[in-house]
């Protein structure tokens, strides 16, 4: 009993005595007595020395209120040498702030002096941390909540192993100088400017936006990403997107470590506000939205005999196969260009390169700003790749020219199929399927489905070579063998006239009638479409509706579609007169193709 | 428990375990003791935490360069005036003794704007009702070569640091 007791009191003595060390000497106090030591022996004058005797350890702090929030930077209560010009080569934390050029320094008869002095500027406006901390792991960030971890040098736990180490040096800083100096092409920021030049070369600009950078709508906005984020995540983001967040469909850019290195750093600087502009300037950017950028990446002059291949090197360069497939390298997003020469023709190609809703209004392609010039060598380098693929088999063709879209399946759900809108057709849907005639299912796959990502195959496969390509499809996915089609009562062309009368009936009979699915506006989106697949046909597409015939429509309309969910309306009462307004009305709100007549007048 | 004692000491305590009790109370004395003498220091110092607040009482005002003989210079923010003489360089408050307003510089030495008190060129009252000369602050150079003034230690007035 007595031995027990006394170890307890033991031990309670000696926890006091660890307390009480740990308390009444902390480290930045065991700091600045060893600076003090250190000091006095370095010191010239018997004054020096008295006054470093009489010093006692004590909590230095600069209170900084210029840059944002009031800063309370306690940092010199460790780093005290940071201003002793003495203590250059010495270790951290006793070590001199180093002077240099880029930070403005001055050098004046063999002395530096400071452009950024320590007094007028604290510390975290620069490096970050957490200004108020004496003990260095909070101090620094790297406690895990801390927002802002020392730039460049401190990295926190839960950070990916394989990226920390990527997020040390110097050039993380100058996220922060750009606060400041925000002018363009600022010479001691110059991976800041990388960042810049890579953001539009690499075509982030095209999904993303930034405020007075780029308008992009498919990604998020990065305008205040550097406040919200730390340089682990944005690493990671820009290197492996889907590690993050598995759903992104943001694609893999190929880059080195050094160029993500610039990305993320410009990123980082880009914090939605800067100490450089004002209030007003704030407000009027608050009032205006602010200026649309119009800048782009560098353009490049092209040559006219060169461009082929100033083409091919720009389809390198501006990171296409990011989304695309371009020979040996897949993106695993867009369609494969590798033989689109053979598949689209050049105006097509130039057309939805500047503006890639105008031939598809619902793809997901970004409108570049390239000049046209550069527009036009990309076109003839892509117009050029005309290289038919040698293929023996229909397995071998289906594998290479559908299973992209299609999928493995045939289900409509290959590897980019969820980015193309329409989806890609599920060829397992032996109602759909077998409710075609074998000719109409030819034409689709040899002259393709305008409108939409199906490309014409025509150039590539041959009549007979499509029709044993179908036969596969409807052996291997499809299944059920065909079925002899009914004769179905159609009218050739649209027995009701064209006129603003009939378009006012076919609307009514639209709102009433269709506009759940294929939405009030004719553009597929109804309160119901999101519940089905495939889904509604998107009736403004004007590429698509000027393909179809006036029969193709009718029998749609009245004997539906198998396979989706559109209903034989001939059931719920509609006459051929009710569905030839309905036609009237779907020509009537698609802008008139070129020549001014309808498919139907043909 | 003998037993295990003999055990731990190796059997060399005598056999009443008289010696053993005694030394075993000292012990627990002791560590009782010693924890409440830490307890009670810690307490007396907790009185007074080691914090800091506001703007630093030991700042840089620049570089000696920065202040021309025959200067007396006043830095609003630091509420100090910085005296130079030839080769000799003094920094004086300005703030009034009496309650606390900053005092202008005047031919005569310094005025209080709010009670009209007067001091000469060297803080010494002259007139108003300010009871006490305005405090001098300790001035040193530092390592890099600019004027560090100490406003927690006040120094003897008419006390120059020689440049």
């Amino acid at each position: 009993m007595r031995l027990a007791l006394a170890i307890g009191t033991f031990l309670i003595l000696l926890i006091h005595g660890v307390v009480f060390y740990n308390q009444f000497f902390q480290k930045w106090e065991r700091n600045q007595i060893a600076y003090f030591g250190q000091a006095r022996s370095l010191a010239k004058t018997d004054a020096e020395r008295a006054a470093l005797a009489e010093r006692k350890p004590a909590i230095e702090q600069i209170v900084v209120s210029n840059f944002g929030e009031t800063r309370v930077d306690r940092c010199t209560t460790c780093h005290i040498a940071s201003d002793d010009p003495r203590f250059a080569a010495k270790a951290h934390p006793l070590k001199t702030h180093p002077y240099s050029l880029e930070l403005g320094d001055t050098q004046k008869n063999g002395k530096w002096e400071r452009r950024h002095k320590f007094a007028e500027f604290g510390c975290t406006v620069c490096h970050d941390g957490q200004g108020r901390g004496l003990e260095p792991k909070y101090s620094h960030g790297e406690d895990e909540y801390w927002p802002e971890p020392l730039l460049g040098y401190a990295t926190q736990e839960h950070w990916r192993k394989d990226f920390a180490p990527k997020l040390k040096g110097k050039a993380f800083l100058e996220a922060n100088c750009v606060q400041c100096h925000t002018e363009r092409g600022f010479k001691s920021t110059p991976t800041v400017e990388r960042g810049r030049q890579l953001f539009y070369a690499s075509n982030c600009y095209g999904c993303h936006r930034i405020q007075g950078i780029s308008e992009g709508t498919i990604g998020p906005d990065l305008t205040e990403v550097g406040r919200t984020w730390k340089v682990d995540y944005l690493w990671a983001r820009i290197a492996d997107p889907k590690s993050v967040l598995a759903t992104s469909i943001m694609p893999k850019f190929r880059l080195k470590d050094d160029e993500v290195k610039s990305l993320v750093v410009f990123l980082k600087s880009r914090k939605g506000r800067n100490f450089a502009e004002t209030e007003i300037d704030r407000f009027k950017v608050k009032l205006t939205g602010g200026e649309p950028s119009k800048a782009g990446p560098q353009p490049v002059e092209i040559k006219p005999g060169e461009m082929v291949q100033q083409g091919e090197k720009l389809v390198a360069d501006r990171a296409c196969a990011a989304c695309h497939k371009v020979g040996e390298k897949d993106g695993g997003v867009a369609p494969d260009l590798s033989f689109e020469g053979l598949l689209k023709g050049e105006d097509w190609l130039l057309e939805h390169f500047k503006n890639p809703r105008s031939t598809m209004p619902d793809s997901i392609m970004p409108a570049f700003r390239f000049t046209e010039a550069e527009f036009k060598a990309m076109t003839a380098y892509l117009s050029g790749l005309r290289t038919v693929p040698v293929l023996s088999t229909p397995d071998a063709t289906y594998k290479a020219f559908c299973l992209r879209c299609h999928g493995e399946k045939g289900d409509g759900q290959g590897p980019i199929g969820q980015h193309l809108d329409p989806f890609p057709r599920d060829l397992t849907k032996s109602g759909f399927m077998n409710s075609k005639p074998t000719e109409r299912l030819v034409a689709s796959i040899r002259s393709g489905v305008p409108g939409t990502s199906m490309p014409a195959w025509g150039k590539v496969l041959d009549e007979t070579r499509a029709k044993s390509l179908l036969d596969y499809i409807q052996e291997t996915f499809t299944k059920e063998p065909r079925r002899e089609l009914k004769a179905r009562d159609l009218p050739d062309r649209n027995p009701v006239p064209m006129s603003p009368e009939s378009m006012t009936r076919g609307q009514t009979t639209f709102v009433n009638r269709c506009a759940g699915c294929h939405g009030p506006k004719g553009d597929g989106k109804g309160v119901n479409a999101l519940d089905i697949l495939p889904r509604p046909r998107n009736l403004r597409n004007g590429a698509f509706v000027e393909s179809v015939n006036d029969r193709r429509l009718f029998d749609s309309i009245l004997y539906g579609v198998q396979g989706t969910a559109m209903p034989p309306w001939i059931d719920y009462g509609l006459s051929t007169n009710e569905v030839g307004d309905l036609v009237n009305f779907i020509r009537g709100i698609n802008p008139k193709p070129k020549g001014g007549q309808h498919a139907a007048a043909n | 428990m003998a037993v295990n004692l003999k055990k731990i000491s190796g059997g060399t305590l005598s056999p009443d375990g008289s010696y053993r009790r005694r030394m075993l109370g000292w012990l627990t004395g002791v560590g009782l003791v010693g924890s409440g003498v830490f307890s009670a220091i810690s307490n007396f110092v907790f009185i007074k935490p080691r914090t800091a607040s506001g703007q630093p009482q030991r700042f840089s005002i620049g570089k000696p360069e920065d202040f021309p003989p025959g200067a007396r210079m006043a830095l609003g923010a630091q509420r100090i005036v910085v005296i130079r003489e030839g080769n000799r360089l003094a920094a004086v408050s300005t703030t009034c003794t009496q309650l606390g307003c900053i005092v202008g510089l005047s031919d005569t030495g310094f005025a209080c704007p709010c009670h009209g008190s007067r001091f000469d060129q060297d803080g010494n009252v002259t007139g108003g009702p300010a009871p006490r000369p305005l405090p001098w602050y300790k001035v040193s150079l530092t390592p890099n070569g600019e004027i560090e003034v100490d406003k927690d230690t006040v120094i003897q007035p008419g006390s120059y640091l020689s440049l």
